[in-house]
């Protein structure tokens, strides 16, 4: 009896017994098999020619169709035979050196396994083998990924082949297991709601596969139809193991993280932390990578008790000085400390949004320093204002102030315009240094030597005069360093003006981390609401980031709501659901 | 099946010596495989949990949302202090 045959044999014993574990032992694809599949692989290749309809009458034969199948049996179907027919088509064919070819043999191979695992009777018994190949194919994938000619040349032979819409291998990877993931979504096994039968079991663990591939390759945003799907009709995440519900919260928390909704990241990754354990270290590492940003954005800092578990090894030093810098509004520190772990936060797609979404509370912090140096109002009911009382600046503001006959609490834009020159010029390479007392007269940058500036402000810094003006010192060689875009304050070199942070200040207003309003005639910020904080208006006109961010959050949602019950002022804008729902987490019902 | 480590990333502009030098400087501890990998169990109870620990409040305790900083004697807020005063200063004259 030739291997075919004997093959072919076994896998009908294995199908009349519905014994999906071994089906899947045997229907195997990668290279580091036993010998006997290459001496099958020979044997096809001598007996079986291509084109030829001779293999899939064998299959046929091997194979017939059970006319009478008992309680509990299974039997062939259409669909398996052609899935088996291409299986040893994908064998006599296969050369494991030769990647592209491989990688349209596999795809097709799992494609037929895909229409074979289908068939609502018998399909389940394929689920074992349907997850296999579908790991062996995002495998493949994964791998080619990082192969650019390789993937430039699949890609170019399957736009020639379709000539319209152009699809990444990636997405046609995901297309394939996805379809999978669909055939068991729409399982008629069991209920959204009831414990998960037939292929239903696998929704989470395609889910999660699709998942894992499209994270491994940059390509998240395609994860978007497959959520909309289990929001549909998607059985209650609560019903699977806790290793899915955990992996598939995880993806989601970061797929939310990376579409910019991080409320709802948040509220993902806390669960999936919740519900890993400790034991599970290298995981709930990989949790807090993500979640740790999404509550910094939120206006939230890990504490020292989360920053010293095990799990956290080295995050204090990656975050503490982001932190750090947020807390005092210094955008120099700031762009510091992002740099100093640049390579880290940027391998997992943190840099760019920690460094765009967090600027907006780098200007909070430092549009309220600004204000607790320069405002002279009554600061007794709230911050520690020691320092502002004896500096002169704030005195001549209150001087200006009391002038005016009002102790109104308002933030110069003036002032802030001054104080982000100055900051500018740091960011272009300036550096304060501590003039030595008495210096007789300034020197102006341009003019001056640098070294010997430097000199003096080393000797400075050597015998520390507390009361000593700081100056700033020019860049080496005399020229403002030029500057990316994201790397000035405004957009690159570009001078900060008036006009500029008054944008910025309404900025803040709208995301609700500045409570009052820019008043443009008189060129400030009047804070609103010291009265009912007791006068304390640092504290009324720069609230908690964290609760004027989720208050900012909750009224999005309402308006939402409410645009929708008016009859949608939206185009076909869906309802928005509750405020804690997380599209594609289904939940329990009631 | 081949399948290669990813750590290939396009890094054409920054130069080999650059990258090692820079590999050596990381601490080893953020040298990791950033995959997030499949559990070894399948299963286990909420108990092995925080969220099964009686614990809801545990996670309460891992953030601070009260971290503002209310003091300006630090080098930064004398600078932009004395940059004030200078500024106000011109605009007077």
């Amino acid at each position: 009896m030739s291997l075919a045959v004997q093959f072919l044999t076994s896998i009908r014993g294995f199908v009349l017994d519905q014994n999906g574990d071994e089906l899947r032992n045997w229907l195997l694809v990668e290279n580091d098999v036993a010998n006997i599949y290459f001496d099958m692989a020979n044997e096809l290749k001598a007996s079986f020619p291509e084109n030829s309809p001779a293999l899939e009458k064998l299959v046929e034969k091997c194979l017939p169709e059970e006319d009478d199948v008992p309680e509990g049996k299974g039997s062939p179907w259409p669909g398996f035979n052609s899935f088996v027919k291409d299986y040893l088509e994908y064998w006599r064919d296969v050369d494991f050196e030769d990647l592209v070819r491989l990688h349209a043999r596999l795809s097709s191979l799992v494609l037929s396994c895909a229409n074979a695992l289908a068939n609502p009777t018998y399909g389940a018994m394929l689920l074992q083998t349907s997850m296999s190949l579908s790991e062996s194919l995002s495998k493949l994938v994964m791998g080619l990924n990082r192969q650019p000619q390789l993937l430039a040349e699949i890609e170019g032979d399957v736009a020639g082949d379709e000539g319209g819409e152009r699809k990444s291998v990636v997405e046609l990877a995901a297309d394939i297991i996805q379809k999978i993931f669909t055939s068991c979504l729409t399982d008629r096994s069991s209920t959204r709601w009831s414990q998960p039968k037939g292929k239903k079991v696998a929704v989470y663990l395609f889910a999660n596969l699709t998942l894992k591939l499209l994270f491994a390759c940059d390509k998240s945003r395609l994860a978007v139809q497959m959520f909309t799907n289990l929001s549909t009709s998607g059985p209650a995440l609560s019903l699977y193991p806790a290793s899915q519900r955990v992996t598939f919260l995880y993806y989601l928390g970061r797929f939310n993280f990376d579409t910019g909704h991080f409320p709802r990241a948040e509220m993902c990754l806390a669960e999936a932390y919740r519900q890993c354990p400790p034991a599970f270290q290298k995981h709930r590492r990989q949790i807090l990578t993500y979640w740790i940003p999404a509550n910094l954005l939120l206006g939230r800092f890990p504490s020292w008790p989360l920053l010293q578990r095990p799990e956290a090894a080295g995050f204090a030093d990656i975050f503490l000085p982001i932190c750090a810098a947020v807390r005092s509004g210094n955008f120099v520190a700031f762009h510091q400390a992002l740099d100093q772990s640049r390579d880290w936060l940027w391998d997992r797609g943190l840099y760019l949004t920690l460094l765009y979404r967090l600027k907006p509370l780098v200007w909070r912090s430092f549009t309220r320093k600004i204000f607790l140096i320069t405002w002279q109002g009554s600061a007794s009911a709230g911050g520690d204002s020691s320092g502002s009382k004896t500096n002169p600046a704030s005195a001549a503001a209150a001087a200006a102030a009391a002038a005016e006959g009002t102790k109104a609490a308002v933030l110069s834009l003036e002032d802030v315009v001054a104080c982000a020159e100055y900051v500018q010029k740091l960011l272009e390479g300036y550096t304060p240094a501590k003039a030595p007392a008495n210096h007789p007269h300034h020197h102006s940058p341009h003019k001056a030597n640098p070294l010997l500036l430097r000199a003096i402000a080393n000797n400075a810094t050597h015998s520390p005069d507390a009361r000593s003006p700081w100056q700033l010192l020019p860049p080496p060689g005399g020229q403002p360093r030029r500057l990316m875009p994201n790397e000035g304050l405004i957009f690159g070199n570009r001078r900060p003006d008036l006009e500029s942070i008054e944008a910025v200040v309404a900025g803040l207003v709208y995301q609700g981390l500045l409570n009052g309003f820019v008043a443009r005639q008189q060129k400030r910020f009047a804070v609103e609401g010291a009265k009912r904080k007791g006068g304390n208006a640092v504290a009324a006109g720069w609230p908690p980031p964290y609760e004027a961010l989720t208050e900012r959050f909750r009224e999005a949602w309402q308006e939402a709501v409410e645009a929708c019950d008016e009859g949608g002022g939206y185009d076909g804008a869906e309802p928005p659901g509750e405020l804690d729902e997380v599209p594609g987490w289904v939940k329990n019902l009631g | 099946m081949a399948s290669q480590k990813k750590d290939d990333k396009p890094t054409a502009e920054t130069k080999p010596e650059a990258q090692a030098a820079e590999q050596q400087q990381k601490p080893a501890i953020l040298e990791e495989d950033d995959e997030f990998e499949d559990f070894p169990v399948e299963d286990w109870d909420q108990e092995e949990t925080e969220a099964g620990a009686g614990a809801g409040g545990a996670t309460q305790h891992l953030w601070e949302e009260s971290w503002d900083d209310d003091d300006t004697s630090d080098d930064f807020s004398t600078q932009l202090r004395e940059e004030l005063k200078k500024v106000e200063a011109a605009r007077k004259r």
